[in-house]
Formats: C-alpha cells, structure tokens, sequence
C-alpha cells in the first residue's frame, strides 16, 4: 500500500524544483496528504457523516531577507507553479526581515512509526458500528448521546532547498461521547478517548462513562461563588495545561514579556509537584517528529518541580535569542512563533479517588468548556465547567452542581496544586493530543454559575 | 463545471440517493500581517474542490475531493452514498426530510468596486506599513500588529430537485493593534476593532474607507492612557456597551443560541446546546421592548449576505425577537419542518470539503432613538464598555463572561476615568430584559465576524452583526479582579 508521505514527499520535492525555477533563492515546501473521515451523532443517531481526501502545499520562497508564501491544494503542474511564482512575487516586494537567518538546514530527524494498520483501514461502518456501541449506553438508561468518532490518515513532507527532506506518516482515532437526561432535572456526561491505533479503541468504555456521568449528575445544585479545593479530571487539566503551552512556552512570548516565564528561567514560579515537558520522541508521543521547517523535535523542560527551565524555538527565534533550535516551527507564516505541541505533564503517585478522599469540601470537575484569556502574563482563564461537575463532601462525591463559572490564573493554580494522580490521559486533538495526569489544587476560584 | 455537477447529481442518484447537491467552491484569499516593524507574513492561498452531499436510506453522506472531473464527482457521489447507507446502521427515529423548496437557476455577485486582488501587492504593503508605523510613533507601545487580508469565493450549486447556481463575492479586511505591557499587564487597543479588525463584503475601496494610517497614532495614544488608568471597580453597575462589543454579545447570547441545530442537540457535544425551546417561539420575553433582533442575509456589504444559502434557499430578511419576545430561528431545510416553517435560509459551509451547518447570516440589534451622549448624560453611575477582548458562555448559551480593551467610569452622567480590562458577566434573557436604551441608527455599524467557529471538523463562518450602544442595568463588572 502507497502511504501517504510518499505522495507528500514526491509532491514536495516537484514543487521546491518549480520555486527555484520560477526564481527563488531559497526555497521550502511542506506537503500534506491523506484522508479525514468523521461520523458525528447526535440524538441516539448519526446525522453527520463526511470523508475528504485532499493535498495542501505550502510554498515559502525567499529572495534575499524577504520572504513570501503561498498556498493550494491544487496539484497539476500548471497550479504548482502557479503558486511559486506567487510566492516569489510576494518575496520580490515584500521589504527585507534583516533578523531572518535563511533557512535552516538538513538535521538528523528519527522518524517514528506513527501510523497503523488498523486505523487506515476504520471504514464508515466501523464508524457506525461503534457509534451504536456508544449510543447503546446510553440508551438503555433512557439518555440521549451526541458525539463523534474521527479518523484521520496522514502524511506531511518538509523539503528544501539547503537538503532538508523529511516525510512521516501518521494515523489518529479521536472519539467523543456525550450523554444527556433530557427529563426533568437531568445532567450530562462527557468521555473521550484518543490514540494513534484504532486497535486500542474501546468504544463500550467510551459509551459506559458517558452515561455514567450523566447518570450520577441528576438535579444539580447550587453553589455559592467562591474559592474552592477541587480535583479535576485529566480532561480539565488539559485546557489548562494547553492554554499555558499557548501563551507562556514558546519563544516569542517570553521574548515580548508576555509570558510568566518571561525574565523569569530559573527560579521557582509554581508548585514542585510541577514538572511539564514538551516530548515528540517519548515512546507512545504522537504526531510528528521533526517541526513545519524539517528539524527535530526536541524534548524541552518547561517548567521542572515547579522552576521555569525553557522555552521552545524555531530557526528564527534561536538565532534572534542566540539559543539552540528545539525544532518548533509552525507552517510559515504565523503570528505565534513556535509552539510546544506533545506537552506531557509529569504524574504524581495518587488515584482520582485518592484526591477526592484528600478533600473536606470541593468540587470535582470533569472538564470546561469555552475557556478563554482575560489576562496573558498569569494565564489568567475564565470559563464554564460541564458534563459532570460535583460537591465533594467528606471525601466524597455527595451531588451534582450546576455548571461554575471560573476566573482563575493557571500560574496560581498550579501553585496551589496538592497533589496529581500516576495514571495520565491523552486529551485533545488524533494527532497532538497532551498528556496529563488528574490534579488536587487548593483555592481555585469559581466565580459565577448557570442556571 | 456544470458537467461535474450534473455527473455528481447523476452517479448519486444512480447509486440509491433519493436527495443530492453538489457544491463545487474555489477561494483565492491574500493576507498581509506586519508586528513590531518587521513582515510577518505576506501569504496567498488558493484552494478548489467539490463536495457531494446525499441522502440515501433516510440518513446524510457527504464526500469531497481536491479533484474536480467528472470522473472524480462520480467517484466521490458514489463514495457519499456509500457513507450514507453506513450512517443508516444507527438511523434516527425517521427517515430524514427537507422543507420544500422552489428550485432555481440564478446568478449571484456581492458588491466590490475595486477588486483588491487587481490592486498591487506593493500598495497593500506601503498601507499597512505606514499604519504599522503610526503605531510606533507613542514610545510607551511595546508591540504592534497591523493585519490585511482579501478573500474571493466563487461556488456552483446543483440539487437533484433541479438548482443550479453561480454566486461569486469578495471580503476586505484589515485591523491595527498596539499593545502596552506594565508590571506583568498586557493591555491593548486596536481599530477598527480588535481580532484582526472588521471585515467587510467589498473590494479595496472598504480598505482605504478605513484610514488605517490615520487612526494610528490615536490608537496608540490610546493604548499608553492604559498604562495610568484604573482597574475595573467590582459590584454592581448600569453599564453602555459600545456597539463592536454589543455585536460581539449578539452573537454569543442571542445568534448562537437560535440556532436551530443547537436546539436539535445536533451540536451538543462540541459547541453545546441551547436554552431556548422549541416552544419558547412567540412565549419567551427573550429581553426589554427595545430587543428587536434581526437576521437579514441581504444587508449590503455584510459578510454575512448572500443571495442564496448552501442549501439553494434564497436570503432573507426575518425575526428573531420583535420588542422583546422571542419569534423564531436560524434554520435549514431539515430543522424547520420542527417548527412548522420553511428554511429561512441560514445553511452555509466553510468550503468545498465541508458539509453545510446553521450560521447566522447578520444578526442585528435594530437601532433605537437616543443619542449616545444623551445616554451617557442620563447615567449616573455607570461603566462604557468598548472594543472586545475576551469571551466566553456556558454550554447552553446563559452564563456569559466578557472582558473589553477599555472602559470609562460614568459618574453623575460623565464620563470621568479610564478603566484597563474591564469586564462584566450576566445571564442571557436577565440580561436582554435589563436593557433599557438603544442608541439611534446614527450610531448602528455593522461589524464582520470572520472568525466564527462551530461544527466538527471545525468550520469558520463569516458572520456579521450589526449593533449601536445600548445600556443595561444593574450588571455585575469587575468579576475575579
């Protein structure tokens, strides 16, 4: 079977021919191919179910210190050139970036197997099968489930024109169930499952959960707004953790001064319960190996048992700040520079009922929803919680709470983190999911809630 | 194109389908972004592909590729009835129908006078460079941005039922963004709004309306006055909302949650559901009897007009809420049989390789009669909001969160201090019903949302609303300062 690198990668090296063809100086290409097939249900049935194969090139062309980029999906001959002269129109009267250091060149990349047999060959009635698994559970308990199951067959070539020509396959499922009482008092819960091997898919535990959940969250209450002890589940974690790797981890923003880490590397700035990497090579890691300019990707520490360590960097930005290159480019052109995109937050050596036994009064969260920046420096977030929010009393999970309103710092929050659970999750996207434990964090505040 | 179209058409229906449409969407769109005096990025980007939707046994397929022959349609109408069937094993509790429709053979333009993508690329740069520049000119500014883009669809649309349709329109856009950093405070101020600025349907002449270089310098003066103003007081307080902010909140608390597919549940575990009910249509006090809330796909010059929808329905002007009461939806052809209606139009995809959803096309709070300074006199303790800069509603689409660029305190009706990251939160329908002056059409703009994102894969629909200031009462402000 012709994988879909190879495709990406003969269309890459075509086109970085036609770039310097058509007059560029220097030229980098990134090739993309492959499928996306999603069944989306909603109501106890599917009612969206769409498959796209496609082809995305990106030409960046450089003449001099300027640079321009253009981009189709179109993949004759003519619309390639087409677009390299485009390109290189744009680097032809775009003015000179005196701080742009040329391209980079070739660097060793290990190239991980990260793509599998049985998720290439998850068809739409696999898809369907299993999305009857899901609605199963729920409808037995008189629930209604709405969710999706994804499936994704990719392969991405970076080429250019000082020898850099790296390809890798990869494959991701991305499955989610949400469960609804829509009687009278009813609640909601959420379940969500990710990996590059559609072999390891589970969809019965993925329906159970969700149904669960929504049984257990049956008349909710109220809470008063205030500061609370809470545990949340890896998947609250993760948009916490997601939104620090945004706007505090990558070069630019701790260059500007916009990120808690800016002028802060070395000293301590959360909890030494903390320890957060960024790790493309760990073993089960998925997604890619090297960045969007053919470099690898290197492990980074962000922030090791609390102190701040580092930052992630593109060619550009290691060579503006003098420090190496992690291999964290983005596709040019972007406005966020590089970013960390295989966070791993570090385990602690706690079960999730552990941390709820650990707490008095609090609340349990299962994950947010609509998470949004009202202040970058101390990652300060505000957002809903949903699909499963509850009162711990005594230890115990006592009811089920009506969705809560946070605004709350992630610096602060994390540190205020009590303890973490051993088992993580992988949460987020098929192909650049985080990897997260659960986390017991004192004080987090709750601002408001829905009716 | 329309072989394609009809070999599409043709194989689908073969195949079993008892419904099909094609969509064959090419975009060509630009961006240019300078930061700090340096290009960021000077990019074109075309893309081209067609999109087969069916039904077949009572259920959805949808297929779509880059190649568009009309071997390739075939093979991809196939493909979505195959898809379809399989979506069949976990069908729903009827087969899926449509409202009816008259189908028509139509051509369809937006408004451009001068097409950005004839104008030279260099010009484009020299703007934008000197609005950059102007950003500069106030010492105390640490970071700036200055964004300009254009974007060109042309889509053909055949139906089985017998449409076909040709509409072509161009988008401009273009913002500038100074920001201010002090004691670990990020602050900005941006024009003509914030989220790369406002968009518009029109050629380049939009851009040279807005007087980029122009306002420059007075945004930047802007952004430094923050570095001395006050925070956000917390409590209780009568509040104007500024009219880019005000079509912010329409969109989140009444465009969102009318959406009819939300209403269904079709979107609950992503994007959420919503508060409204099918039977709160003409029985729900959506807000105060200065709500009248439209949803109008003709206005000139919005990006969220049309002449018709992705599913072939004509645009159209209707009500949502008629002073203060609740009187309808945004819907398709599947969901507004649910309601007993036609589809008001309302189905629109981002691109050939994606299924049509639900999206506000400009959804409006129609003006008032007060003028703003006569609001402002008429308050006597009260905070103006203005210009976005952070969001965020629950699931359901009640408890709302916003965060502006800046604020003023009113006091004994003036304005008197400048407030840095203010920001309010409510509770829908409490928070429409506590309106209780909307400023006249003299103050109404309508600002374009290009950026609206909703739908599995992630979709991004250009919408627009259109909005003057407004006031509230007894909102509370200053939430988690």
């Amino acid at each position: 079977m012709r994988h879909h690198s190879e495709t990406a990668r003969r269309l890459a090296s075509a086109t970085l021919s036609a770039a310097l063809e058509a007059g560029a100086e220097q030229a980098e290409v990134i090739a993309t191919a492959g499928t996306t097939a999603l069944t989306r249900f909603a109501g106890n049935r599917i009612h969206q179910n769409v498959a796209e194969s496609g082809t995305e090139i990106s030409v960046r062309a450089v003449l001099g210190n300027s640079i321009g980029v253009a981009s189709t999906n179109r993949t004759d001959d003519v619309s390639l050139a087409d677009c390299c002269v485009a390109a290189v129109r744009a680097a032809s009267v775009a003015p000179a970036d005196n701080s742009f250091p040329g391209l980079p060149g070739p660097a060793s990349v290990e190239i991980a197997d990260r793509a599998a047999k049985a998720t290439r060959s998850f068809d739409a009635e696999d898809r369907a099968k299993a999305v009857r698994t899901i609605v199963e559970h729920s409808r037995r308990h008189d629930l209604v489930a709405a969710g999706g199951i994804k499936v994704t067959d990719q392969g991405i070539a970076v080429v250019n024109s000082l020898g850099v020509d790296v390809a890798q396959d990869i494959t991701g499922l991305r499955a989610t169930a949400l469960s609804m009482d829509e009687h009278e008092g009813g609640g909601s819960g959420w379940s969500s499952f990710v990996c590059a091997d559609a072999g390891e898919f589970d969809a019965e535990k993925v329906g159970e959960r969700a149904a669960f959940l929504a049984l257990r969250s049956r008349y909710p209450r109220e809470l008063p707004s205030g500061a609370y002890r809470v545990v949340l589940a890896p998947e609250a974690v993760a948009d916490l953790v997601e939104f620090l790797g945004w706007l505090s981890f990558g070069a630019k923003p701790v260059h500007e001064g916009r990120s808690p880490l800016s002028d802060k590397i070395g000293e301590p700035i959360v909890s030494p319960l903390v320890t957060i990497t960024d790790d493309a090579t760990a073993a089960d890691a998925m997604g890619l190996t090297f960045d969007f300019e053919g470099q690898p990707r290197s492990q980074v520490s962000l922030i090791e048992t609390g102190v701040a360590r580092g930052f992630v960097t593109d060619s550009y930005w290691a060579a503006r700040l003098g420090t190496a290159n992690t291999g964290h480019a983005l596709p040019a052109p972007n406005s966020y520079g590089p970013l960390p995109l295989n966070l791993q937050m570090a385990p602690g050596d706690s079960t999730l009922e552990e941390l709820i036994a650990q707490t008095e009064r609090g609340v349990f969260v299962t994950r947010f929803h609509y998470v949004n920046v009202e202040d970058p420096v101390p990652v300060t977030l505000t957002g809903m919680t949903r699909d499963g929010t509850f009162l711990i009393e005594e230890g115990k999970l006592s009811h089920p709470l009506k969705n809560l309103r946070f605004t709350q710092s992630v610096i602060e929050a994390l540190g205020n983190v009590v303890a973490l659970t051993r088992d993580r999750e992988y949460i987020g996207s098929e192909t650049n999911p985080v990897l997260v434990p659960g986390m017991l964090v004192d004080g987090f505040n709750f601002t408001g809630q829905t009716r | 194109m329309r072989g394609c179209i009809s070999a599409a058409l043709d194989a689908a229906t073969l195949a079993g389908a008892s419904y099909v449409d094609a969509r064959i969407v090419d975009t060509r769109s630009e961006s240019i972004s300078i930061a700090n005096g340096r290009i960021e990025g000077v990019e074109s980007s075309a893309s081209f592909g067609l999109g087969v939707r069916v039904i077949a046994n009572g259920s959805w397929g949808f297929a779509a590729s880059a190649t568009v022959t009309e071997a390739e349609a075939v093979h991809v109408a196939r493909q979505a009835v195959a898809i379809a069937k399989a979506s069949a094993l976990c069908p729903g509790s009827k087969p899926v129908t449509l409202a009816p429709l008259d189908p028509v053979e139509a051509q369809w333009a937006g408004l451009c006078e001068i097409d950005p993508f004839d104008v030279p690329l260099a010009d484009k740069l020299e703007l934008l460079s000197s609005a950059e520049e102007g950003l500069r000119s106030e010492p105390a500014v640490k970071l700036t941005k200055a964004d300009l883009g254009f974007q060109r669809t042309r889509k053909v649309f055949g139906s089985s039922e017998g449409a076909f349709i040709e509409q072509q329109h161009v988008e401009s856009g273009a913002g500038l963004t100074a920001w201010v950093i002090a004691d670990g405070e990020v602050l900005s101020r941006s024009y003509p709004n914030s989220h790369g600025g406002n968009w518009i349907q029109a050629g380049w002449e939009a851009i040279e309306r807005l007087d980029l270089t122009g306002n420059a310098p007075r945004v930047a003066a802007e952004a430094a006055a923050l570095l001395t103003a006050e925070p956000c007081p917390t409590g209780t307080y009568d509040i104007i909302i500024g009219s880019s902010q005000l079509a912010l909140q329409v969109h989140e608390s009444i465009g969102h949650p009318t959406e009819l597919d939300r209403v269904l549940g079709d979107e609950a575990a992503f994007a959420g559901t919503s508060f409204l009910g099918l039977g709160d249509i003409g029985a729900l006090r959506y807000g105060s009897s200065h709500v009248t809330v439209t949803a109008d796909a003709t206005v000139p010059g919005s990006i969220g007009s049309f002449g018709y929808d992705d599913e072939g329905v004509p645009a159209q002007r209707d009500h949502l809420i008629m002073n203060g009461l609740f009187t309808g939806f945004l819907t398709s052809r599947e969901s507004a049989p649910e309601i007993d209606r036609t589809s008001n139009g309302c189905m629109r995809a981002d691109g050939w390789n994606r299924i049509p959803l639900i999206r506000m096309t400009t959804v409006s709070l129609e003006p008032g009669d007060w003028e703003l300074d006569d609001l402002i006199a008429d308050t006597d303790r009260g905070i103006l909001f203005d210009t976005n800069s952070s969001w965020s509603i629950d699931d359901r689409r009640l408890n709302f969160q916003f965060a502006c660029e800046t604020g003023w305190l009113i006091e004994n009706g003036a304005l008197t201090k400048m407030l840095k990251n203010p920001n309010y939160t409510g509770i829908t329908p409490q928070f429409w019903n506590s309106c209780d002056a909307v400023c006249s059409d003299r103050h109404w703009q309508v600002w374009g949302i290009p950026n609206c994102g909703k739908g599995e894969p992630m979709q991004v629909a250009h919408v627009a609303h259109g909005a003057a200031p407004a006031r509230f009462r007894g909102v509370e402000v200053g939430v988690g300062r």
